[in-house]
């Protein structure tokens, strides 16, 4: 099946393009100048930042029919800004400065917890979508 | 008086905002996304142009606090529309619209803090 031209997963792709772009730069910059100021939080970023480029990829192949991928990495992505929002709350001293997922993506504007939340809103409807194409053809 | 690079700022903010708000608006109503509004975006790469240029200014004197993050402001405020525009590319649907409206808000967002990290 060939990728759709249009529909939401082309912003959920320009979103997770720029957060694997916002995440990766700041790990980067953060891991290679200021290692020692919080170096739990700095690879934790670049953690999420290879999460959004996974996520990148899981949504554009589900959006061409393969939809396997997406619905394990979309999962770990939602996981991963949970587990790591609780733990800058209850394990603050791990975090001197904070990560991409630092109090669930406060840093920006909580769209970090709301991608993944999307992203399987959207999975949902892909595959509620192909069912209805199988059973027709 | 502000900087030149800071009263560009203020313009880029201002205008990045608008084209937000229409490609959002037209994402809303539906239809194919308007002429108007692509060329209404690069009108908003020229303006991130010339704030680029602009920002070069910093390097003068102590130069910014990290140059490396400014840096990467710099250039991301310049790439962003071009990329956005690639990938919709031969898609004028509704959804383009939303996409536009997305990386209005990226620029809007990555100039800030290009301008707070001189």
């Amino acid at each position: 099946m060939s990728a759709p031209r249009s529909g939401p997963h082309k912003v959920l792709l320009a979103l997770y393009a720029l957060f694997t772009l916002a995440a990766g730069a700041r790990a980067l910059v953060q891991l290679t100048t200021q290692y020692d100021d919080a170096p739990v939080a700095y690879w934790l970023s670049l953690v999420a930042a290879v999460t959004y480029a996974l996520g990148w990829y899981a949504i554009r192949s589900a959006s061409e029919g393969r939809t396997a991928f997406a619905s394990v990495m979309l999962w770990v992505e939602l996981a991963g800004v949970l587990i790591v929002g609780v733990l800058s709350l209850v394990k603050d001293e791990w975090f001197p400065e904070p990560s991409v997922w630092s109090d669930f993506g406060i840093g920006y504007g909580f769209v970090p917890l709301a991608l993944p939340i999307a992203g399987l809103l959207w999975l949902r409807r892909q595959k509620a979508a192909e069912v209805q194409a199988d059973d027709r053809s | 008086m502000p900087s030149v690079s800071t009263q560009i700022t203020y313009i880029v903010v201002g205008y990045a905002a608008l084209v937000a708000v229409l490609a959002a608006v037209a994402a809303v109503r539906g239809g194919e996304r308007p002429r108007w509004l692509d060329q209404m975006v690069w009108m908003l790469e020229l303006l991130l142009g010339f704030r680029a240029l602009a920002g070069l200014s910093a390097f003068s004197g102590d130069g910014p606090d990290s140059t490396s993050t400014y840096v990467g402001y710099l250039l991301a405020s310049v790439c962003v529309l071009p990329i956005a525009m690639k990938s919709i590319e031969g898609d004028r649907a509704v959804w383009s619209s939303a996409v536009v409206a997305v990386a209005a808000i990226a620029v809007g967002v990555l100039v800030v803090r290009l301008e707070m990290t001189a």
